[in-house]
This record gives structure tokens, sequence and C-alpha cells, in this order.
């Protein structure tokens, strides 16, 4: 059930609305900062990683489901013993109506609201004002948002897309009076005013619960304004709403979920209230109501039953690149960032799931921050593969699903590009197709790709040159690491046939280390493309395909990042269903490379200055998100610049954020990527670098594209053209 | 809770009491150390002439509300009738502490009962009184002390700092639904809780 307007049209009012952008890219540094300061002070103070921290609390929801109606039943008999009503409902009608009909049965004709996810779920305000009881939402964010007739667009900060020149107006509009935009103090106190007054005058107060603690059949429930606790004590009937996932057995596991829930959500070592209810006070009646709807469902699903850890906190959004574009409104249905790509299409149907799943760039950064460990971006393919199966994936599906059918066969590619090299061949210059500006200022096209020149279609792809012989013997190095060392290069299908110079100057650099480069034949694509897209069957082919190209036993090695990340990371969930295949994918991870791994610490491992040509011009590194995410690889490339190239490296903000590039986003939502990518070139200018470096193909055209249409004067180079350019000059 | 016999104030104690006032600090609370209830009721009535006192607090601690009027305050304790609108314009609360928490700089409040309640909702500016015994290092203490007491109806509020909101913009402000301001006493002294005041 929702009342949300349709995905497109949310889509379009978030990119039409330039606070959306503006205000949540700086939250999102903001956040970044308290949020990555108070993790650092909680490891310190603890003496374990994040990792540590995170794996225990996970455990501890993992525990709860694996035995989840011990605990419900727990949970709901020592409530019921402090004086509790607890009811089960499993859809949010039921919840409706239970909680309508106890409102009305109580007199109620104003309810104080703090702030509850799960209300916002069962759509519970539109019920309770046809039914004459009008809510009035306490939390300043939910309270601004009922103003301006809006639904939240964060989990913990729910009006972060409004900025405060939107929300003085909206005060100014519903209150009648003067707001100076700059003046936050006086509308929060202005708030403060004219909530006093309901909480005063309202008999029925309902709230969420941050966790419900089976061992004392106690609410928790956190909030840093106080609003929470007024309308939880003041009315004479306190409703509580709650997800049946939220259980915790003891107080003690609360106390580790304190811990990481407010450093996760806004930086803060604890909220300013953690409040602790055990039935209700003398004089008032409590009813609990927990929530199913579609929650057994997801236990039941082992690719998304992690899901249910979830504690709401909002990290997941906070380090999202196209939320930062978007926001909420469109990245998510009522439940917003990562976790609302997963749990939606439970919640609410695969209709309302399956607009904001194309958004997902699958960078991995919500992974790398969630507190309880969901593997998000790997169930937000889950997701989308039900997505893509059903048929709300639409006539773009369709397309998709077509093309990357198509594209399985590498001779239809391969004759489809041959015939684009040569048409395009006039509009060739410096790496791109230079579409003349008549066509990318205005009109259809320059939304799609004025903002990106495309790449040239180049009229030889890199396995012709590549072929034995073809390639001119480079300079070798002084140390050999590699000498007699046979390297199966992976060349990617992306560069193999649009970036054909960095599996080239990668071949290069591997002979000038001593390395036998072999080319297998077969080789094509390692279904990445297929996996991101929700085509899991035809990228499970692609990975057998690639298994069987590269069976013969010796190091792979790929220029490109994100083919490892599918390779190591990716192919043995794809093949889960068999262990023989899984063996098999793992064998090959263990042998697969990307090219920095395997030059800076694998069997390639070159020499500190080896590669130093005397050449001091600064540069610059973009960490491929993948790599920075999903393969927890750090500063190495930076490190192997300084220290084996003898490179100044001028750090980059942002290093590990996604450019924008993602797969099928990029075409599919050029607007979204249009956005990632202004913000990762506003990176780039702070540093002044006039070369860029990073180790991706799929990233590297889409940064010359981005660089060329803007007019900047950046060098982008693939770490491999990068270093062949310092080889020693052949004597 | 009521400490008992006098006290011992050990290095680790002091120490401990260390770090807590640097966590209060930080959470935006201020510290102070005092020796007993005639310097608490002296620092309220520093705050105030209307001062109001957590009926939980007034039933162990009667000697504070004279105290209080000693200083020449108002002294106000809600009523179970109408409490909100007892302490509506009282801008000074006083509370007793159940425990303090190094760890956070946090004081848990347990305040059952509406009249209790009101107190730290509805006061601008919040004075919570807790004894130096009942000062502990983490979370898990608090988490003990509300097994203990489990299995009856309760309402127990770790409370860290003044109320606060960044909705907008993530801008910080403080003072929202709750107090603008939060003062922790922490008592260090020998007087029992219930001693007489001094004429
Ligand atoms: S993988 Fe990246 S784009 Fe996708 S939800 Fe997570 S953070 Fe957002
Ligand atoms: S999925 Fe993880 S990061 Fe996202 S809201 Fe839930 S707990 Fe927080």
């Amino acid at each position: 059930m929702s009342t949300l307007r349709p995905f497109e049209e949310r889509y379009a009012t978030a990119l039409a609305d330039p606070d959306v952008r503006g205000g949540l890219t700086a939250f999102q540094r903001g956040w970044r900062d308290s949020r990555d300061a108070a993790i650092a002070d909680l490891e310190q103070q603890e003496g374990r990683s994040f990792d540590e921290l995170r794996a225990e609390l996970a455990g501890i929801k993992d525990g709860v489901l694996a035995d989840w109606e011990h605990h419900l039943d727990t949970f709901t008999t020592n409530a019921r013993a402090a004086g509790a009503e607890v009811v089960r409902v499993a859809t949010p009608g039921e919840a409706n109506a239970l909680i309508t009909e106890r409102m009305q049965a109580a007199g109620a004709d104003l309810l104080v609201k703090g702030k509850s996810m799960v209300s916002e779920e069962i759509g519970l305000n539109a019920h309770l004002e046809a039914a004459g009881i009008p809510p009035v939402e306490t939390d300043l964010g939910e309270w601004i948002l009922q103003l301006a007739e809006e639904t939240p667009s964060h989990l913990v900060m729910p009006a972060i897309h409004k900025r405060r020149h939107a929300v003085a107006g909206l005060f100014e509009r519903v209150l009648d009076r003067p707001f100076p935009p700059d003046d936050i103090d006086r509308m929060v106190k202005v708030a403060r005013t004219e909530l006093r007054e309901r909480f005063l005058a309202s008999s029925v107060g309902l709230s969420g619960a941050n966790a419900l603690i089976a061992e004392g059949g106690a609410i928790m429930l956190v909030c840093n304004e106080g609003n929470n606790r007024m309308s939880v004590a003041l009315p004479q009937l306190h409703v509580v709403t709650a997800g049946i996932e939220k259980l915790l057995p003891t107080y003690a596991d609360a106390m580790r979920q304190v811990r990481l829930l407010g450093r996760s959500a806004t930086g803060q070592p604890i909220t300013v209230y953690t409040n602790f209810l055990t039935g209700p006070r003398p004089g008032q009646e409590q009813l609990i109501v927990l929530l199913d709807n579609g929650r057994t469902a997801m236990a039941e699903d082992p690719d998304v039953a992690d899901a249910l850890r979830c504690i709401r906190c909002g990290a997941c959004a906070d380090v999202c690149p196209p939320y930062g574009i978007v926001g909420g409104h469109a990245f998510g249905h009522v439940y917003t960032g990562a976790i609302g790509l997963v749990n939606t299409s439970f919640h609410h149907g695969i209709e309302a799931a399956a607009g904001p799943q194309s958004l997902c760039v699958s960078c991995g950064a919500c992974a790398t921050v969630c507190p309880v460990d969901i593997p998000l971006p790997v169930q937000i393919l889950e997701v989308r593969e039900t997505v893509a199966r059903s048929e709300s994936a639409g006539s773009a599906g369709r397309v998709t699903r077509s093309a990357l059918r198509a594209f399985q066969h590498p001779g239809l590619v391969d004759v489809g590009l041959r015939v684009a090299g040569v048409v395009t061949t006039p509009l060739r210059r410096d790496g791109v197709t230079a579409v003349p500006s008549a066509l990318t200022s205005r009109g259809p096209l320059a939304e799609r790709i004025g903002w990106r020149t495309p790449p040239a279609v180049p009229l030889r792809p890199a396995r012709d040159t590549l072929r034995p012989g073809r390639l001119e013997e480079p300079p070798r190095l002084a140390d050999q690491p590699l000498a007699g060392r046979k390297v199966q290069l992976f060349l990617q299908c992306l560069s193999d046939r649009l970036a054909p110079g960095i599996p080239i100057a990668a071949a290069k650099l591997l002979r000038a280390a001593g390395a036998q480069v072999i080319v297998p034949r077969d080789q094509h694509c390692c279904g990445l493309p297929a996996y991101d897209s929700g085509e899991q069957d035809t990228a499970r082919d692609m990975v057998r395909q690639t298994m069987a190209a590269l069976a013969d036993g010796a190091d792979v090695v790929t220029p490109a990042s994100s083919c490892l990340a599918m390779l190591a990371h990716d192919a043995p969930h794809l093949l889960r269903g068999d262990t023989v295949e899984v063996e098999r994918a793992q064998e090959l991870a263990g042998r697969t490379y990307d090219l920095i791994s395997y030059l800076a610490s694998g069997p390639g491992r070159l020499p500190a200055g080896s590669l130093d040509d005397g050449d001091r011009t600064p540069v610059t590194v973009h960490r491929f998100c993948q790599a920075s995410n999903t393969l927890g690889r750090g500063e190495a490339i930076e490190a192997f610049l300084r220290d084996v190239a003898g490179a100044p490296v001028v750090p980059l903000p942002e290093a590990g954020e996604c450019c924008g590039f993602g797969g099928s986003t990029s075409v599919r939502n050029p607007e979204l990527s249009a956005g990632i990518l202004d913000r990762k070139l506003g990176c780039v200018d702070r540093t002044a670098a006039s070369i860029l470096i990073t180790d991706n193909p799929g990233c590297i055209l889409h940064l010359r594209g981005g660089v060329h249409a803007s007019g900047r004067g950046v060098e982008v180079l693939h770490l491999a053209e990068y270093l062949v350019r310092r080889l020693p000059v052949a004597t | 809770m009521t400490p008992s016999g006098p006290r011992t104030d050990t290095g680790r104690d002091s120490a401990r009491r260390t770090r807590l006032r640097a966590r209060v600090e930080a959470a935006a609370s201020s510290y102070h150390e005092l020796p007993g209830w005639e310097e608490v009721a002296a620092h309220a009535a520093g705050l105030s002439d209307r001062v109001a006192v957590a009926p939980s607090l007034h039933t162990t601690q009667p000697a504070l509300a004279m105290r209080l009027e000693a200083e020449g305050c108002t002294v106000v304790v809600p009523g179970d009738e109408d409490p909100a609108a007892d302490v509506a314009d009282v801008p000074v609360a006083v509370v007793g502490g159940e425990l303090a928490v190094v760890e956070t700089g946090s004081v848990l409040v347990a305040e059952h009962g509406l009249a209790d309640r009101v107190v730290t909702m509805l006061c601008q500016r919040l004075v919570q009184v807790v004894p130096a015994e009942v000062v502990v290092d983490r979370l898990e203490d608090v988490a003990a002390w509300l097994a203990e007491r489990s299995g009856r109806a309760s309402f127990a509020s770790l409370m860290t700092g003044p109320s606060r909101t960044a909705d907008i913009e993530r801008s910080l402000t403080i003072g929202v639904q709750g107090p603008d301001e939060v003062d922790v006493l922490v008592l260090t002294g020998t007087d029992p809780v219930t001693e007489e005041p001094t004429p």
C-alpha cells in the first residue's frame, strides 16, 4: 500500500530542486566527518574495531531471528506483566483499524506523535485523519514535513532535503508571521511553543520503538529533542508501533545497540534521551502494536533475511552518492536509502520497489558503514533481479534484457563495434567522439550526452594488437620480478573495445617486468553488466564462460578492478547453488589480480623507484569505489605512485566515492550520473592536479567524457597508461 | 538510593569523576562537585527564585525544599492532579539521578509517575543530583541496574545533555522540547541525604 507519487515524478521533482542536491551534499560531508570521528573514538574506547563491534551486534540480531517466537513470547509476557497490552498484527490494514478503534474508544480528538517509521509504513496518519483524529507530528523534522504535506526523505533526519530558507518560508505561510531564514534558533523555539500546547491538550500519544527488550518487556526509545518523552508521558493512552524485528534479548544487548546507533545516525556517542519504558505509567493505558507486514517473508528468504537486523540509523543513505543527488523521496520509498531498496518490496510490493532500483550504482559504500553489517549492495542486486523478472521493469527492462543477451555473443559485439568505429571515424579526437555541439547543446540529446562526451570507438580492439608478435617489445626494467612467469591478461570487454590503450599499456608493463603475457582467446565479459542489471542468469553464463576461458592455472591479471570485484566477490555468490562451481570460482579468484595489487604486493611486486623517470608533475588519484568498498583497498595506488614511480600525489577529497559511471545507471539515469560526476570533478578541481589517475576503465571513459564536455584541462589516465610512460626508453 | 555511612574519596573515584566531568561537559551540560544538599540548594537558588523539585526526590530528601525556601525560593512539588500545570512556568527543576555514567556523561533518572516526568520535560534548566557512590563506568552498569529492576512497570531515562535538534540543515540548536540547560551535580560530601538543615 502506498500513497506516494509515482517514482518518475518523484525523481523529476528531486532533480528540479537545486536545494535537494546542494543541501544533501553538505549534509553527507558533515555527517561523514562526525561519524568517522565518533566511530574512531568508540574503537579506542572499546579496544575493538568497528567491524568487530558491528559483527557482535549483527550476531545478537541474528540470534533473535533464529529463535524469534521465543523472544517475542518473552517480550510479550513481560510487557503484559508490567501492564501493557501487546497485540501482534499481520498487515497495515489490521494495524490501522486497531489503532484507530482504540483511539476512538479513548475519546481522542487529537494525537501527538513521536517519530515512528512504522506509522509511515502503514500510512496511519491518513486513517486517523479520516476518523476525525488529526495527528500532530512532534519531531521537529516530521512537523515541518507535515506542514509542507511531504513525507520523510531520511530515516533519522526526515526534513534534511529542505534548506533553511524553505523552512522559513513554510513557517511564514503557515504561521502567518515573518521568519528570517538564518534564524534557525527562532524557528525551533516557535516549534516548541506551538507543539507544547498540543502536548498538553492531547489525550492520546504514539511512539515508535528503537528496540523491544525481551528481558524486561521494555521499549527502548531514543530521541534528542525530548518530544518522544512528552508524547509517551502526557496522554492517557500511549500506543507503541514497532516492527517485530526490533527485538533484543537483554538490556546489555540494548547498550551495544546504543553505542552504534547514535554514532551511526548523527555522530553522537549517545542520543540526549535514551528512555526505557516498561508498561504504562500510573493512570495510563499502553498498547503495543507489533507489525509483521512482510517481515516473516523476509526472514524466510536467505537472500535478504539479514536486512531484518536494521536499526534504522540512516547511515546507508548518508554515504550513498545517488542519494546525495536526488534524496530519499526518489531514492527509496517510505524507507529511504539503501535499506529502502531492499525492504520496500516486502513492505510495499514489487511495484513500489521497482523505480528506485535503477538509481543504485552498486558502489558498495553503504555496506562499509552499516552498523549491523548488512550486505546491502548484494541484497539490492537480489531485489533487482526480482524486479527485472517482474512486469514492473517495463519496456526499459525488456530492452536491457535483450541488449545483454546479445552482448553475450562476442562475435556480434565485435561486428557492431567495428562498424561503429568506421562510421564515427570522422568524429574521433583524443580518445573521444566529438559529437557536433549543435546536437549536444540543446534538444533531447543535450540531457543525455551533453554532459559527457562519448568515447571514441576504435577501429581495432586491443585483442587484435595483442596477438602474438604484433606488439613491439617494450624496454625491460632492471628488476624482473616476473621473469619467466606466465600471466594471462584479462582485457575486460569494455576496454578491449572502447579503450584498447589500457590493456595494451598493461601488457607492456607486465612484459617490462619480465612476464610472458598471454591473451586467452575465448575471454569476453566477466558478467558484471548483466549482474548489475538484475539479469543473473545471463551473468552466471558469462561467469562460466570466463572461468572456462581462464582455466589454465596461470595468474590472471586485469587492468579492470571491476572485473576483479566481480570474479573475486560476486561470482562465488552468484554460483552459490553449486558447490563445485563455487570452488572453481574461488580457485580462479585466488589467482586473479588487478594490476595494482599484482605490481604493488603480488608476484609482480616492483621495487621502490623502479618506474621513477624524474618527472615530478603532481597527480591525483580517484579510487574506484568498489575497490575501496568491496575489495577493501586503501591507498595502494597513491603509495605505489609515490614509492615506485616517484610521483607527487595530491590527495583527492572523497577519493573513494563513486564517479557516477555505475554501469547502466549512466545510461538509464544520465542526470543522476551527471550530478555524481560533477561532485567528483569538483573535488578534482580542488587538488589543482593536471593528471587524474585511476584504474577502472569504466570510470576512465566516464571521467574523460566529463572532463572533455566541461572543457577542463585535466588528463585522465589509467594507472597502466601513466606508468608505461615512465618505462625507460628502449636503447 | 540512599548512601550509607561516610564516603571515602579514593584516588580511583576522583580519576573516574574527572572522566565523568569531561564527558558531561562534552555533552554540553555543566558539571559541579558539591559536598552536600545545602550546596545543592544554594546552587539551584542561584539560578532562579522559583524551583521545582521532583516528587520522588522530595520524598527521599524533604530537607531540600526547606533549604531552598531558606534560600528565598518558591518551591513547587507537582501533585498528581495536574502536574504539568503545576510546573508550567517554573524555570528550574531539581531531580535525583540513580546513576551517572562515565562512558557517556549521562545521568539515569527513574521517573515512573507523571508528576516526576513533567519536571524533567517542562523546565528550562534541569539540575540533576547524583551521589558520588553511584558514578559508574559503563553502559553495562546501567543495563545491570535496569535488569535488576525488570518485572515491574517503570520509566527510566538516560539523559545526556540538554535537549537538541539538528533537523534543519544539520544545524545544532539546543533546547527543543526539553530543557535548554542541564547541570550535573555530584555529591562528594559526607552528609547523609536525610540530614536536617542546619539553621
Ligand atoms: S551500493 Fe552505493 S549506490 Fe547503491 S545503495 Fe549502496 S551506497 Fe547507494
Ligand atoms: S541498513 Fe544498516 S546503515 Fe542502513 S539504516 Fe539499517 S542499520 Fe543503518
